[in-house]
């Protein structure tokens, strides 16, 4: 089990200096462009070779396919195969199985969503491997977000890994019990209280004296809350996410005007 | 309309907002690794709207989505808008009163269930051309190829697997609701929404069999759409 | 005027029936270190909360009497402001992590970032704090890392970087070695000499005779028995009340019985009970 749940990779590196805002706007960018542009092999060239390109320069590049491969390409693959087996769409049938037909543009369709799909998700993945959250938390607070933003973000990530070890503990408790999650449906509908009920009551316990001890620190304070950690954001920073800010309108306007 | 936002939030609810998301997510993969037809990874998020406010169970929503989708599966971001009416819808039914006895909890599932199948129709149709990588676009595919249009499909699919879903999570909410300690409701900004009519019991017990029959049924509209 | 000073406190959690405490008089001055003691629901915890007011801000309830410190009124205060000048650490250590941070260091300075204290100012007042609690060599760690004992300090750390007039501790070291409470009771009383008022729930009663100016015993939320340490934990009534004494107590009492503990008055920590034996 992991101790927190955090992708990032502490490197050195022009993308891990960038800002945490213009990386953000550098993932929105890609994920509108490969839906926005009206050119077909727009998300394939940004899944295919931009996306990569970027995980060498960010050198997270090994951790970044280790990713692509394990979670998203598989995911990729299954929504290419329900797209391109049951999406019924064009004529020229290029094969039949009981009743679905796969044609070609049922296969184009299924291949570019799939691209869209990649490029959204490796889009965050590079953000999340070279972006530490508190980075990311900090920066937004410092740039107006509410503090109290932060804290939830944060201390989720930090909650969930230990939710899903009880889980965990449960599950294999409720087991030596005679709980079986193979057994019938029956017992395993039956099961949901003893498993769901320790899990949420146990934590739902702790909400009031988490919530003393942190307004002890000053969390409803009034003042402007400061920051330890300083974010820079240079002036190529700032540039870079105006260019990127105008690269996004110009797909809308391409996007509009081809429809 | 800031204040009444402002209303569903205070310490408690800042400390509670986490743990619902990792309860909707820690829910979701147990009831995934029991192989239930439903998916129960919006009971916190309910939880939160009830006791809180909808504001507060509507950001519980949007931010579980977020953290599932940057975290675990990030195929779970794009439906955020979903997570968030969902919450926000819980609350709203909550301050009209329709969670304080089991069989008005009933017909808030209902009224969740169908918002969901509302907000996630464009989502899915837009962004993915109806079928997604969920288990229920076979449903959903299997309509197309009988000839429905997409908007209808994607509809129907909807209005098959939400109710259930839905309602099931809106009980098994008000059972954990009923089976706290009264003390520890009190300091959340919504408690009053939260007080069941009658005995707590009785409540109890009559949303345990409602959430047992609701999964049956379930399994067995699958087994005979998918049988059939 | 005393520095803190409650007046006919009784103050009753909201849907119970009995007052968690009732008809608290108490006055503290500036720099004194008060020990509370009690049996679990006598209002210790009630009363820490009191002071640093949860009692009445967050758990709302029923009221009356007077809170007041540094000649301000609890109930002409917000929590916000209040917390600013009494600082608040209890048991649970697990708890009191606030889960908004990646490490210790972090974790210690969430508190004056909250308040906006000024970046340049905040580092040196952690390290000085983490000194102070002797857990320098843990700042990088995740403080969910950390073992009970440890959190503990970080948690103690994270109220006294905040550097209140008053702190209020609710059993700070109970999952401390005897080493661990030690330090932890020096570093206290070290607090109390430079002009922190100190008040303090804990059950271990020889560290109490040895450092505390002042013992309170709290019985059903009234004051039972107020005084110095070394009076009022070896008095009969206390013992014959339930309340937990020191061994060396116990044993010098039936010693007494048997005419071998000649001293008049009861030891509480160890080189009591060996210079009374001796004699």
């Amino acid at each position: 089990m992991h101790e927190r749940l955090s992708f990032h990779i502490k490197r050195d590196s022009a993308i891990h200096r960038l800002n945490p805002l213009t990386k953000l706007t550098l993932v929105l960018t890609l994920i509108l462009l490969a839906f926005l542009t009206p050119w077909y092999w727009t998300p394939h060239i940004l899944a295919v070779i931009f996306i990569p390109i970027l995980s060498v320069i960010g050198k997270v590049a090994k951790e970044y396919f280790t990713t692509a491969l394990k979670l998203i390409l598989p995911a990729a693959t299954f929504l290419f195969i329900m797209q391109a087996v049951f999406q019924p769409i064009g004529e020229e049938i290029i094969f039949h199985f009981y009743f679905l037909d796969v044609t070609q543009e049922s296969l184009m369709f299924a291949f570019r969503n799939a691209m869209r799909i990649i490029v959204m998700v490796s889009a965050f993945t590079l953000f999340l491997l070279t972006t530490h959250p508190s980075e990311l938390m900090s920066d937004l607070t410092r740039r107006g977000l509410p503090g109290q933003f932060a804290y939830v973000m944060i201390s989720t990530l930090q909650i969930l890994p230990q939710m899903q070890a009880k889980a965990q503990t449960i599950i294999s408790a409720q087991r030596s019990r005679g709980l079986d999650t193979e057994s019938t449906f029956l017992k395993r509908a039956g099961s949901i209280f003893p498993l769901v009920g320790p899990l949420v009551f146990g934590s739902l316990a702790e909400v009031e004296e988490r919530a003393i001890a942190i307004e002890a620190r000053g969390f409803t304070s009034k003042q402007v809350k400061t920051s330890f950690h300083e974010i820079p954001d240079s002036s190529n920073d700032k540039i870079l996410r105006w260019s990127l800010l105008f690269l996004i309108l110009v797909s809308i306007v391409l996007n509009l005007w081809h429809s | 309309m800031l204040d009444k936002i402002k209303s569903n939030f205070n310490t408690q609810t800042w400390v509670l907002i986490p743990i619902a998301i990792a309860i909707n997510i820690a829910v979701g993969q147990i009831v995934l690794l029991l192989k239930l037809p439903v998916f129960l990874d919006s009971i916190g998020t309910v939880l939160v709207a009830v006791l809180c406010g909808p504001w507060a169970g509507a950001l519980t929503g949007a931010l579980s989505n977020v953290i599932w989708g940057v975290a675990i599966d990030p195929g779970a971001l794009p439906w955020w808008p979903v997570a968030f009416f969902i919450g926000y819808m819980a609350g709203r039914m909550a301050e009209w009163g329709f969670f304080k006895s089991w069989w008005k909890v009933v017909v808030t599932g209902f009224v969740i269930a169908l918002t969901a199948a509302i907000v996630s129709t464009p989502i899915a149709v837009y962004l993915f051309g109806g079928i997604t990588a969920s288990g229920s676009s076979f449903i959903t595919a299997y309509l197309l190829q009988t000839g429905q249009g997409i908007w209808q499909a994607v509809v129907s699919t909807s209005f098959l697997t939400e109710p259930v879903d839905k309602i099931t999570t809106a009980m098994i909410a008000f059972a954990i609701i009923l089976g706290l300690p009264k003390r520890t409701i009190g300091g959340y900004p919504k408690a009053a929404n939260a007080e069941a009519e009658g005995a707590d019991k009785n409540q109890l017990y009559i949303a345990i069999g409602v959430v047992v029959l609701l999964v049956l049924f379930a399994a067995f509209l699958l087994r005979n759409i998918l049988g059939g | 005027m005393a520095f803190i000073n409650l007046q006919n406190l009784t103050y009753k959690y909201p849907l119970t029936k009995t007052p968690a405490l009732q008809n608290i008089n108490l006055q503290i001055d500036k720099g004194e270190f008060i020990s509370v003691i009690g049996a679990n629901g006598a209002g210790k915890s009630t009363l820490c909360y009191a002071l640093a007011g949860f009692v009445p801000h967050f758990f709302k309830g029923e009221i009356s009497g007077e809170i007041e410190v540094d000649g301000i009124a609890s109930s002409k205060s917000t929590l916000d402001e209040w917390v600013v000048n009494v600082g608040l650490a209890f048991q649970n250590p697990f708890n009191q992590i606030s889960g908004a941070k990646y490490t210790v260091f972090e974790e210690i300075a969430f508190g004056l970032e909250n308040i906006g204290v000024p970046r340049e100012q905040m580092k040196s007042r952690v390290e000085e704090a983490m000194k102070l609690t002797g857990i320098s060599n843990l700042a990088d760690r995740s403080p969910y890392s950390l073992s009970g004992g440890q959190q503990q300090r970080v948690a103690l750390t994270s109220i006294l970087v905040m550097q209140p007039k008053l702190l209020v501790l609710d059993e700070p070291t109970s999952q401390m070695d005897p080493i661990g409470t030690r330090e932890v009771f020096e570093v206290i009383h070290n607090l109390t000499q430079s002009g922190m008022t100190v008040v303090m729930v804990e059950h271990k009663v020889e560290w109490i005779a040895h450092f505390a100016n002042r013992v309170i015993a709290l019985k059903d939320g009234s004051i039972f028995m107020e005084g110095k340490p070394s009076d009022v934990l070896t008095s009969d009534l206390l013992i014959e009340n339930g309340f937990g004494v020191s061994r060396y107590t116990s044993v010098a009492r039936e010693a007494k019985k048997q005419g071998l503990w000649k001293k008049e008055k009861l030891p509480v920590t160890l080189f009591e009970a060996a210079e009374g034996f001796k004699e």
